[in-house]
């Protein structure tokens, strides 16, 4: 009997573990491995060059400029559509009618894909006609022609609202599921003793929906270290690198330079962020889990 | 009249609270579909009137020459027809691993299986830019690059994580008092999967098909990276091609947006609630 659930195992995962393995795992290792080479992409002939790719890195002021803003795109991309998310649950929770209309309206941008998103968003900030520019010249009567992505001042935090525009309604559905989770009776205690709606908020609501925030940012964090193919459509990580990121950079100095070991350097340090951001994530699930399992 | 009643609050008989809510979220609800609207209402109007400025206010007749264009491209044909050869195999297969590996991960553990599964679950968390330049290199080698086999294969692996996790959720759900009693029945293990695990596992399973293939209809990064022809190119790489095509053609632009967008648009409508749940899962966990 034991024997042959072991068996069974085996046929059930072979195919899993086998595919996963080759395409996942092996890569992974591989892209370590490569780092370490001056690989271009197509020829078969490399030399292992040691550090001399991570060398580079420190030396390399556009991948400082790619470091800075990952970090400007990810505190960005994970706060705003968090803080809008959990207000527009709040707002929404509070039984009004139509909340299930409003909860799809909020929602459905992620049902779109980067490129359509981007797509909507350039025009939005097209110097002519945009909406932007015409909002902004109806409110102030005058016809202004700002091209909001091609300037290096705001290229970035225009791609980051389009961003949030598409992962706000996410943020918005998992406070929501976690909203309804919260026991009714605590909320009628809240009333009898005549608690303020603020206080209610604070000492009641958002630390019973500490579960949800957790899953909230840990996807929000995900999403926006893979944020790669927006920034791609909208401004490329133009103009002059202002709006580059990390995985943008990597891509250029793979797939336009040729310069693939380089480019697995690169991707190493964003393994290596990613891993760090994991660590942290399933550490802080634990401690919920322990809180209010 | 009102001395009569003096316990009667007069604060509580109107409450002004969900009005100025329910403007509130009208008001950001408009802001939301705004950008949306541009689209639809783009699609609908000749370039000429969209040059002059006018692509944001209600058109005056329904004009619908951009859908003719680009409902009779062959190339959107091409892009459309490769979309679905990748969404759909990759769809279907990573959903098959992901029931195999979830099934043993929930009935038939074993030392170190439990290991093993938070492996591939971390697979769903990185950037895949990490595993880009192999993978480039490892289809190379093989002579698959500029084919749809690359994109479907990644697609499948890059799906297992999530099906595997979600699989294996559910099956945990499943009493091991119903398998061990078809076991002794004598059935065997792959019967106890596909004839009592999988009948139960439908909504897990609708859940999965929702997100997979919206995920996979709307990639971009793979099929840029290993097609390369014009007629290997799946819809979302075709939208920024023929951008350079119709340049100022943004009606067209417009109406290509809307026909690429609309398988993923009706499954959002129809499987709303299997969506929420893929995404929230493990949100509420006691």
């Amino acid at each position: 009997m034991e024997r042959e659930t072991g068996v069974w195992r085996l046929v059930f995962l072979a195919l899993p573990l086998g595919v996963f393995t080759v395409l996942v795992i092996w890569p992974l290792a591989s892209s370590f491995y490569y780092s370490f080479t001056n690989w271009n992409g197509f020829s078969d002939n490399f030399e292992f060059v040691g550090f001399l790719n991570f060398k580079k890195l420190w030396t390399d002021k556009l991948f400082f400029n790619a470091a800075v803003n990952t970090a400007i795109w990810m505190v960005a991309a994970v706060l705003i559509p968090t803080l809008l998310g959990l207000g527009l649950a709040l707002l929404i929770d509070s039984r009004i009618p139509g909340g299930s209309v409003f909860k799809s309206i909020f929602y459905f941008p992620i049902c779109l894909s980067a490129v359509v998103v981007g797509q909507i968003w350039i025009w939005i900030y097209q110097p002519d006609w945009g909406l932007l520019n015409v909002a902004i010249g109806a409110v102030t009567n005058t016809s202004p022609d700002f091209a909001w992505l091609a300037k290096p001042d705001t290229a970035l935090g225009s791609v980051i609202a389009a961003w949030c525009w598409q992962h706000t309604g996410l943020a918005m559905v998992i406070y929501l599921a976690g909203l309804t989770s919260i026991p009714e009776d605590l909320l009628e205690v809240c009333e009898i003793e005549g608690a303020s709606t603020w206080q209610r908020l604070r000492v009641v609501i958002i630390p019973l929906l500490t579960p949800a925030t957790v899953v909230v940012v840990a996807l929000n964090v995900i999403n926006s270290l893979k944020g790669f193919e927006i920034l791609y459509i909208m401004t490329g990580g133009g103009p002059f690198n202002s709006s580059d990121t990390l995985a943008m950079h990597m891509y250029n100095e793979s797939f336009k330079k040729y310069l693939m070991g380089y480019g697995s350097a690169i991707s190493v340090v964003l393994f290596i962020v990613a891993l760090t951001i994991i660590g942290i994530y399933f550490r802080e699930l634990k401690k919920v889990d322990e809180i209010y399992g | 009249m009102a001395e009569a009643h003096p316990a009667a609050p007069v604060g509580r008989e109107f409450n002004p609270w969900p009005v100025v809510i329910f403007i509130v979220l009208v008001c950001l609800a408009v802001l939301f579909l705004a950008p949306t609207a541009g689209v639809l209402l783009s699609s609908v109007k000749t370039t000429r009137e969209i040059a002059l400025g006018d692509l944001w206010s209600f058109p005056t007749r329904l004009y619908l020459g951009n859908f003719v264009e680009v409902l009779n491209k062959p190339a959107v044909h091409q892009y459309l027809i490769n979309t679905l050869l990748v969404t759909v195999p990759a769809t279907a297969a990573s959903i098959g691993l992901g029931v195999l590996a979830g099934y043993v991960f929930a009935k038939l553990p074993f030392r170190g299986s439990e290991a093993l599964f938070l492996v591939i679950v971390a697979g769903m968390f990185f950037p895949p830019q990490v595993i880009l330049i192999p993978l480039y290199r490892l289809f190379n080698a093989v002579g698959l690059i500029d084919t749809l086999y690359p994109v479907i294969l990644i697609h499948i692996a890059m799906g297992m994580p999530i099906c595997t996790l979600l699989m294996r959720n559910f099956f945990a759900t499943v009493p091991n008092a119903l398998r061990e009693a078809a076991i002794l029945e004598g059935a065997s293990e792959w019967q106890v999967l596909t004839r009592v695990a999988l009948p139960l596992s439908l909504p897990a399973l609708a859940v999965l098909a929702t997100l997979q293939f919206t995920w996979i209809w709307n990639d971009f990064l793979w099929p840029l990276i290993f097609t390369q022809s014009d007629d290997k190119r799946t819809i979302m790489l075709g939208i920024v091609n023929l951008k350079g095509q119709y340049l100022v053609a943004w009606g067209i632009q417009g109406a290509l947006s809307l026909v690429a967008s609309l398988p993923t648009l009706i499954v959002f409508l129809f499987f709303q609630r299997y969506f929420i749940k893929g995404m929230t899962m493990g949100a509420v966990k006691g």
